[in-house]
């Protein structure tokens, strides 16, 4: 195995077994959270993966190796191929989307949007923000954009300590798809848009959320369907084509009591929107300037009740 | 819903093809889109979207296949 200091993830796609999807880690060497996902007998499978929880992948393949099930292979023994595949390196460790859990319970919470490389935005929304008494804000992407300005907007969000997740446009542009006003990033600013989380989970009272900026996460490399929360993204961007479509909502209502948010919030659409839905709350946000002035949304909860205020600013210029 | 195809008689089951979409996966999702269905569960024959939101009674489903089954083999 190339490097077995320290934890890493892999996601296997099975063969001829009721399960499409082998999740586990690696760590030092010993097996860590096994997950069969998308089919098979959930409750055998968790024993599996409790009575090989920590193992050394040796002794744990001595278990998994010779069992038949269906089209000659079973689950243990297609995790024996993933495992020893994983030892051999010849299953690359999965990249899947980035998520930051903001672990603090909160109450208000301020939400900025497509800020696109403004960096004077971006100082009075958060000077408006801190006077409205919020006690987190998050930032989703785009941060950066079309504009000069995007290295003082990465150092303002640095400084500032904000939580921010990745859009569409900071992920080309990490990657070096720059658009005519955008400067060549340095390698360190570069590196920081590319590790920004993609998924930010947080709390409020009882309910749980998330935000996200929309569907280029869903054609990541080792996107996975089973992951914490792609449900809800399947939903929101391949289903209602971001809360779009209305005809399907009875569809999405059957789907919602396996997702695990109650406030699922997206800014790909760059329209502010509030849908409540069998008990959950789906937010699109807006940008955080247009013709009107600059706005940011104000996310509170009240008992079980969720709330969004569009808060507004004059703002001349920039 | 894919139970009650799954316990067809056996002579329907010899001259249909089942498939059966997880939506919880994009692949599924897309599917569904296609075919254009809008409540869960659904099942389409042919590609057409016959039934949704409801189990047919195993009576209806099995003249609905064997009605398309007649009609697409009347000329052979």
């Amino acid at each position: 195995m190339p490097d077995e200091t320290q934890t890493k993830r892999f996601i296997y796609p099975t063969q001829g077994v009721c399960p499409p999807e082998i999740h586990f880690k690696l760590n030092n060497g010993n097996l860590e959270e096994i997950r069969f996902v998308g089919g098979g007998c959930p409750g055998n499978a968790q024993l599996v993966a409790r009575l090989l929880e920590g193992k050394p992948l040796a002794e744990a393949l001595e278990y998994l190796v010779g069992i038949d099930c269906r089209n000659g292979t079973s689950c243990p023994d297609q995790l024996a191929a993933a495992v020893t595949a994983a030892k051999k390196g010849n299953l690359t460790p999965a990249e899947s989307f980035r998520v930051h859990a903001d672990t603090a319970n909160r109450c208000r919470v301020g939400l900025i949007s497509s800020i696109e490389g403004n960096s004077v935005i971006l100082q009075k929304l958060i000077q408006q923000m801190q006077a409205s008494g919020i006690d987190a804000c998050y930032c989703l992407g785009n941060l950066t954009g079309d504009s000069a300005h995007n290295k003082d907007l990465i150092q303002n969000i640095r400084k500032h300590n904000i939580v921010a997740i990745q859009g569409e446009g900071d992920w080309g542009y990490a990657r070096g798809q720059e658009k005519e006003n955008m400067p060549p990033l340095e390698q360190k600013d570069r590196d920081w848009l590319l590790r920004l989380p993609q998924v930010l989970s947080f709390q409020m009272k009882q309910k749980r959320g998330f935000v996200f900026f929309g569907d280029y996460i869903q054609s990541l490399p080792d996107y996975s369907d089973f992951e914490p929360y792609a449900l809800e993204m399947n939903m929101v961007c391949g289903l209602t084509h971001f809360m779009q479509d209305e005809t399907v909502f009875p569809a999405l209502e059957a789907m919602i009591p396996q997702f695990r948010a109650d406030i699922i919030i997206f800014s790909q659409l760059k329209k502010w929107g509030h849908w409540h839905i069998a008990g959950k709350d789906f937010i699109s946000l807006g940008p955080a300037s247009d013709a009107k002035g600059l706005s940011w949304g104000l996310l509170e909860v009240d008992g079980e009740k969720i709330e969004i205020k569009i808060m507004q600013a004059e703002y001349e210029g920039g | 819903m894919a139970e009650s195809v799954k316990v067809l008689p056996q002579d329907i089951q010899e001259i249909i093809e089942v498939h059966e979409w997880d939506m919880r996966t994009r692949e599924g999702v897309q599917r569904f889109r296609e075919l254009k269905a809008k409540c869960l569960p659904s099942v389409a024959l042919d590609g057409d979207l016959v039934y949704e939101s409801l189990i047919p009674m195993q009576e209806e489903l099995i003249d609905e296949i064997l009605r398309r089954y007649k009609e697409k083999n009347q000329n052979e």
